[in-house]
């Protein structure tokens, strides 16, 4: 039903108020061109042609910053504010708009980082084969699917089950559960499981699965990237790793999420760190990514213009997301779930949507920060570093996308600045926070925005009551 | 003029534990009708509506809707069927604008997809000027179009009331369940209150069931009463009648004395 009920049918007089009675309905008006609007196709174009340009600006902006004039410890914080633009305003989404506070973003982070580093040092062959590396995301894919398969399927078998026994299936829910984690870990190389546990025969059949996919495809995929031209090449390959990572991230998000997402507060938040410490100790104990000593010998592709043109989209995408009808379905979501639940907003969507689309964006900084340090190591991804992000989107304002890009300068400057005074760094660094979280609670902007929110929309125009017709 | 709807429970009962809040609860509402519930606090009035908007599943019966039951779908999706609600301690979206937590009730344009929204798509800005007029003559009709930018928990109280019933409308609802409007009014303000859910009633041809504690409001407006005492249904009928029934009169005062 798209057009008011009003509008098919004749309103009677409202009985009760006699002003209201007194003014009569007029024809409704034309809803397309009332707003004094321009076409959407128009709003369309110029909505997104600043982004390609606002892109190519880049490029003469790297030869200033990759230039020697410059130095390399400015370059350098340069590259670690791009990082923390991208991982504050991506948490913004989920712990600002959307309010779900989560704590795991240095986990996505790893996992966009592990499954970039790993298939480019692995298959792209510094970076020359794009068909292959996304090989590696699809064989990936067809392994979680199946497993994913296997698993609802089980859930699914177990409660049928549970109507006629109920404990008879969990015990078997219990017993499938750990013969397929110890399969998995013996493919895998992990040592999480203990080894009495890996009595089966193993899913040695998931790992050649894997290797199948790969060797069935790879000489079709490696012939495909041989008809790119080596400058075609590096630049696909590149998005393809940064596209699988983001996705990686995102199906991580998708899977933690919709069951964390029941709970509120505290506990997603305590729930979140732990999904992030054990996606972390996952890595330190899986032999293919290197295990405590990390994965060395990464290609470095990551520049400033790749870099920035990332902080660009990812802006662009959540300011997007963020100021539109979805938008402020998530956001009528953290203001009040009974509420938005009860005008027709399917709620649990919505608050997946902003998490799996924040994990999307940890999991490509995560790429981003893996093809340009050669080395990554678990350590890089603990809880520590989750903080650091929380603070910078509470310190920005929760809420406040352009709040989350002042905090992520101000906070990756600001350890520097404070540089010469040595071992009072840190306590200085604190009692700042400490000082601003006192004086303004709300964070530095709150949750308003240092552009207007109605910025490249068509209508900057407040629309204007067309009816005439009114309560009195 | 549309096929006139109903809203029906039948003999729902919704037991916590072993505190039976509402039993054998049965009613009826129709497009045009105006339905009250009353009862003393604590009655169960809050927990049948609270069942017929899916907030919780009734331990039995049905609640159907033009025949159809809807007693097993979530919150969201009752409301996608018609059944519109506020709540008696206002729930808006604090943070939001006026304008913003009317069109969050045109929920059909959240379901637009993920990248026609991040893109920008034509169909993005059509639909996002369609709900926005759309919220615009809303407010307009319910007198708050010069209020669109405020933010909702700055409004004064009446205000965020009739903001509440504002965001129920934009679901274009078949049926408004009103959860204590009148709730910290004058009388002046109350009875602005009734004329203004009588002309809702009309203008959006609706059925409104109405809990209400305000006697006046109830006798004048609602052509049907339904009493709850204890999760128990001990009267139903039209107001005059409602007014005179001993048990009625026992559940609000108290036993008559005999000396």
């Amino acid at each position: 039903m798209s057009q008011r009920r009003s509008d098919q049918l004749p309103a009677p007089a409202p009985p009760g108020g006699p002003a209201a009675a007194a003014e009569p309905l007029t024809a409704p008006p034309e809803h397309h061109d009332a707003g004094g609007g321009r076409s959407p196709v128009l709003s369309f174009v110029k909505s997104n042609a600043a982004i390609p340009v606002l892109i190519l600006l880049l490029l003469p902006l790297a030869n200033l910053v990759e230039g020697r004039s410059f130095g390399a410890y400015n370059a350098r914080i340069v590259t670690l504010i791009g990082y923390n633009i991208i991982l504050a305003v991506s948490l913004q989404l989920i712990n600002g708009v959307s309010g779900q506070f989560s704590l795991g973003h240095a986990g996505f982070m790893a996992v966009g980082a592990y499954l970039a580093a790993y298939p480019a040092k692995t298959y792209a062959r510094g970076f020359v084969d794009p068909a292959t590396t996304l090989l590696f995301y699809v064989a990936l894919a067809v392994v979680v699917v199946i497993v994913g398969a296997v698993l609802y399927g089980v859930l699914r078998a177990a409660a049928l089950l549970r109507t006629f026994h109920r404990s008879l299936p969990g015990i078997a829910l219990i017993v499938l559960i750990v013969w397929i984690a110890a399969d998995v870990s013996k493919a895998a190389d992990l040592e999480v499981i203990p080894t009495w546990c890996v009595w089966s025969r193993g899913f040695a059949g998931l790992e050649s699965l894997f290797a199948g996919v790969i060797e069935r495809g790879g000489a079709a995929a490696a012939s495909v990237s041989s008809h790119l031209s080596a400058a075609a090449a590096k630049p696909v390959c590149f998005i393809v790793l940064l596209l699988g990572a983001g996705a990686c991230a995102a199906a991580t998000g998708f899977v933690v999420g919709l069951p964390a997402l029941r709970l509120r507060g505290d506990y997603l938040a305590i729930a979140t760190l732990g999904m992030a410490e054990i996606i972390r100790i996952l890595i330190q104990n899986s032999r293919p990514l290197g295990g405590a000593l990390g994965l060395t010998g990464i290609p470095k592709y990551t520049t400033f213009p790749w870099l920035y043109g990332a902080v660009i989209v990812t802006v662009v995408c959540v300011w997007r997301v963020a100021y539109s009808a979805r938008g402020r379905a998530i956001m009528a979501v953290r203001e009040d779930e009974i509420a938005a639940s009860a005008v027709g907003i399917n709620t649990t969507r919505q608050k997946v949507t902003a998490f799996v689309l924040g994990a999307f964006f940890a999991g490509v900084a995560g790429a981003l920060f893996a093809l340009n340090e050669y080395s990554i190591t678990p350590t890089r991804f603990t809880l520590d570093r989750s903080i650091e992000v929380v603070v910078m989107v509470t310190l920005g304002g929760l809420g406040s996308i352009s709040g989350a890009i002042l905090a992520a300068v101000v906070l990756t400057i600001l350890p520097e600045v404070l540089r010469p005074i040595a071992e009072y760094r840190m306590i200085i660094y604190s009692l700042l926070l400490i000082v601003m979280m006192l004086a303004r609670p709300q964070g530095l902007l709150g949750t308003r925005e240092l552009w207007p929110r109605r910025f490249g929309l068509a209508f900057k125009r407040k629309p204007q009551v067309t009816k005439q017709e009114s309560f009195a | 003029m549309t096929s006139p709807h109903t809203l029906a429970a039948d003999r729902v009962s919704r037991r916590f534990g072993g505190l039976c809040a509402v039993s054998d609860f049965s009613l009826s509402v129709s497009t045009g009708e105006l339905v009250g519930l009353i009862g003393p606090n604590g009655a169960g009035k809050t927990t049948a509506f609270n069942v017929i908007t899916g907030v919780y599943a009734p331990s039995s019966g049905h609640v159907l809707l033009d025949g159809r039951r809807i007693d097993s779908l979530p919150p969201a999706s009752i409301c996608r069927a018609g059944v519109a609600r506020t709540f008696q301690n206002i729930r808006l979206f604090q943070n939001l604008t006026v304008l913003d937590n009317v069109t969050v009730g045109f929920s059909r344009s959240a379901e637009l997809g993920l990248t026609k929204t991040i893109l920008r798509a034509p169909r993005f800005f059509r639909e996002h000027r369609h709900a926005e007029l759309e919220a615009m003559d809303l407010l307009g009709t319910l007198n708050l179009a010069d209020k669109a930018d405020t933010l909702a928990r700055n409004l004064p109280y009446g205000d965020q009331r009739r903001l509440e019933i504002a965001r129920a409308l934009a679901t274009h609802p078949k049926f408004l369940l009103l959860d204590e409007p009148a709730a910290g009014m004058n009388p002046q303000e109350k009875s602005v209150l009734m004329d203004l859910i009588r002309f809702i009633r009309d203008r959006f041809s609706l059925g409104v069931l109405l809990i209400e504690h305000d006697m006046k409001l109830v006798m004048t407006i609602c052509q049907r009463l339904t009493v709850l005492d204890h999760g128990e249904t001990i009267a139903v009928g039209p107001p005059a009648e409602i007014q005179c029934n001993p048990k009625v009169v026992e559940a609000y005062l108290g036993e008559p004395l005999h000396a």
